[in-house]
């Protein structure tokens, strides 16, 4: 597994007359969660899309970097694991047959994959409900489910776009314990979400807001510098200044 | 990570397999559908015009206009309706009548001294397709009204017999049911394949495989050969109710016929699936779909209209249609028997297409979300 790491600078990318991002530099280092904090058009699935090379972005750059040094994105494509935020699983399979469609296309040998599989539906507690279809699946599993899929192949890299959207509270703070595993395995894990509360559970923040980067860092750092009590409250202000 | 990975490919079909299987509507449209509209339509459309209501305006009555009228009514083509007091072009008019016979005066007369009787026949010309069948009819009912008239063969100079080959009574479901079938498939194939692909890029999950290590031509092989491989299943009950309900014969290579499916069916599916990658939405897809795929397919490809009589422009257009092609090897196989030499034309630019449309599919088949 490499150490990986992205940086971007002054990325731009529009739809038409649309600006979805307005030249953001970020800087992603391996082993931190990353949190892409913004309320909904702020240009979070776009940055997240650009980063897993599903976008092209209008002007900027996107570097990565594996061990410290230069790399491609198909260098790193092995080791990159996307979740999307959209509904993107296929509800008439069920677990097993999701997690055994995502081995064939990642190439595991049975030994790996029966392992891996062990271990994430022990961890996502998902074990009981095997042979459940994704579309009888709630929520939180449904999201579990996704999260799976994409860590089945043991990635260096995990772009998670809003995956607590729509998730209740308990299943939410689960997802987030197992991200704090994953990051204790020096992954590189990049997630966004529009929940305010869980920008103070990453280890760094970027909060965007209509395409422009407000501020970057340790969330109390940032909190601090702003003078906010909250995210919240940072928002909010930043909203009654517009 | 570079190039085609089989076991990739196959999963990916395997998936593709148990949508299939877990959806009885597409099981049902691919299955079901073709034979029920083969069998709908087979029965409906029929080139043949019949009980056509012929006004009879008889100012003659005697025993020559009488014999004029029985072979106008034994023809099985007419049947003889009684103008009233509106008279026949009135009935004509109202639509109650599609033709009309005016019998002179003095008809019987006429042809009992030895002279040239006149009846005049009058047709709707505001529906021109039927009135070419009628028009069709006439001469053999007019040789048929002299014969009996004349209580003789008439000698003529010389004879000449009309003898149809390959389909001796001129059965139009003979002609109709394979062009119908053609149709029918080939917008099936491209709607399946439009639909499916276009659902995956509406619901985000077109957007996770492209960011797994599979490959284009990965996902397009495995998306394509399962609903090949259902559409041509649909195929082989298309032929069962050809053969065994319309008793279409089937004179050539059953192997030939294979060939000339899969090719059909190939262009088909990479239609549809050129269809899914513009439009990327299944409502447009299907709307896309049933307008290239459906309207040229009944109204360029020779299934009604003969290509020959098109203007020149719209004769080297079909050229571009799959299912003309299709079409002119279904029927030279299935009524003529004709081998590979003989339709090697139709085997070609059938191929020529597939590849085509197949090549285009693929590079038009993007690996981002732009």
């Amino acid at each position: 597994m490499g150490n990986f790491s992205i940086r971007t600078e002054n990325l731009k990318k529009n739809f038409g007359a649309v600006k979805a991002l307005n030249g953001v530099s970020f800087d992603f280092s391996a082993g931190l969660l990353h949190g892409l904090i913004g309320s909904n058009g702020a240009g979070k699935t776009t940055t997240m899309r650009l980063l897993a090379g599903l976008l092209k972005p209008s002007s900027g750059r996107i570097s990565y970097y594996s061990e410290g040094q230069p790399a491609a994105l198909s260098e790193l494509r092995p080791s990159l694991a996307y979740m999307p935020q959209q509904a993107s699983l296929y509800p008439d399979l069920s677990i097993d047959e999701h997690l055994e469609f995502f081995r064939e296309l990642y190439r595991l040998e049975p030994e790996v994959y029966a392992r891996r599989s062990t271990r994430l539906l022990n961890i996502t507690r998902l074990d009981k409900f095997r042979g459940r279809r994704a579309g009888q699946l709630s929520g939180g599993m449904y999201k579990k489910l996704g999260l799976m899929c994409s860590l089945l192949q043991s990635p260096s890299v995990l772009l998670l776009d809003e995956p607590t959207n729509g998730v209740d509270p308990i299943s939410r703070r689960e997802f987030w314990e197992m991200l704090y595993d994953l990051a204790a395995e020096k992954i590189l894990i990049v997630v966004s979400t529009a929940y305010m509360d869980e920008a103070e559970r990453c280890s760094r923040v970027h909060l965007l807001d209509s395409g422009h980067l407000l501020a970057s860092g340790e969330p109390r750092a940032v909190l601090k510098e702003a003078g906010a009590s909250g995210f919240e409250e940072l928002f909010v202000r930043q909203g009654a200044q517009k | 990570m570079n190039g085609f990975n089989f076991h990739r490919a196959y999963s990916i079909a395997r998936k593709e397999v148990m949508h299939i299987l877990r959806d009885p509507f597409t099981l049902t449209l691919a299955l079901g559908l073709p034979v029920m509209l083969v069998t709908f339509f087979g029965y409906a459309i029929d080139y043949e015009v019949r009980n056509i209501r012929l006004a009879v305006s008889d100012r003659d009555n005697g025993p020559a206009a009488r014999r004029l009228k029985e072979v106008f009514s034994s023809s099985g083509y007419f049947r003889l309706v009684e103008p009233g007091p509106a008279g026949p072009v009135e009935m004509l008019d109202s639509g109650r009548a599609a033709a009309a016979v005016f019998i002179e005066p003095d008809f019987s007369k006429k042809i009992k001294g030895g002279g040239q009787a006149q009846a005049q026949f009058v047709l709707d010309g505001s529906d021109n397709s039927k009135a070419a069948a009628i028009t069709g009819y006439l001469p053999g009912i007019q040789r048929a009204a002299q014969a009996k008239l004349a209580a003789q063969t008439i000698k003529e100079p010389f004879s000449a017999e009309t003898r149809f080959l390959y389909n001796p009574e001129l059965n139009s479901r003979w002609f109709i049911v394979p062009g119908l079938a053609a149709i029918i498939i080939g917008l099936l194939a491209i709607l399946l394949t439009a639909l499916n692909v276009a659902r995956e890029w509406e619901n985000g999950s077109m957007e996770l495989l492209l960011s797994t290590p599979v490959r284009p031509l990965e996902i397009i092989t495995g998306k394509l050969a399962p609903y090949g491989a259902l559409v041509l299943a649909g195929v082989f009950f298309v032929y069962l109710v050809s053969r065994l309900v319309f008793g279409v014969p089937f004179e050539g290579s059953h192997l030939l016929y294979l060939a000339a499916c899969l090719l059909f069916v190939t262009a088909a599916l990479s239609q549809g699936l050129l269809i899914s990658v513009i439009t990327r939405q299944q409502q447009v897809a299907m709307q896309f779909s049933m307008i290239t795929g459906l309207l040229p397919s009944m109204l360029l490809s020779g299934f009604i209209f003969p290509v020959e009589s098109m203007p020149a422009f719209f004769q080297y257009l079909t050229m571009l249609l799959p299912p003309r092609w299709f079409m002119a090897a279904a029927r030279g196989i299935t009524l003529k028997g004709a081998d590979l030499a003989e339709l090697a034309v139709p085997f070609l630019a059938l191929g020529l297409l597939s590849a085509g449309m197949l090549a285009l599919a693929i590079k038009k088949f993007k690996t981002d979300l732009e």
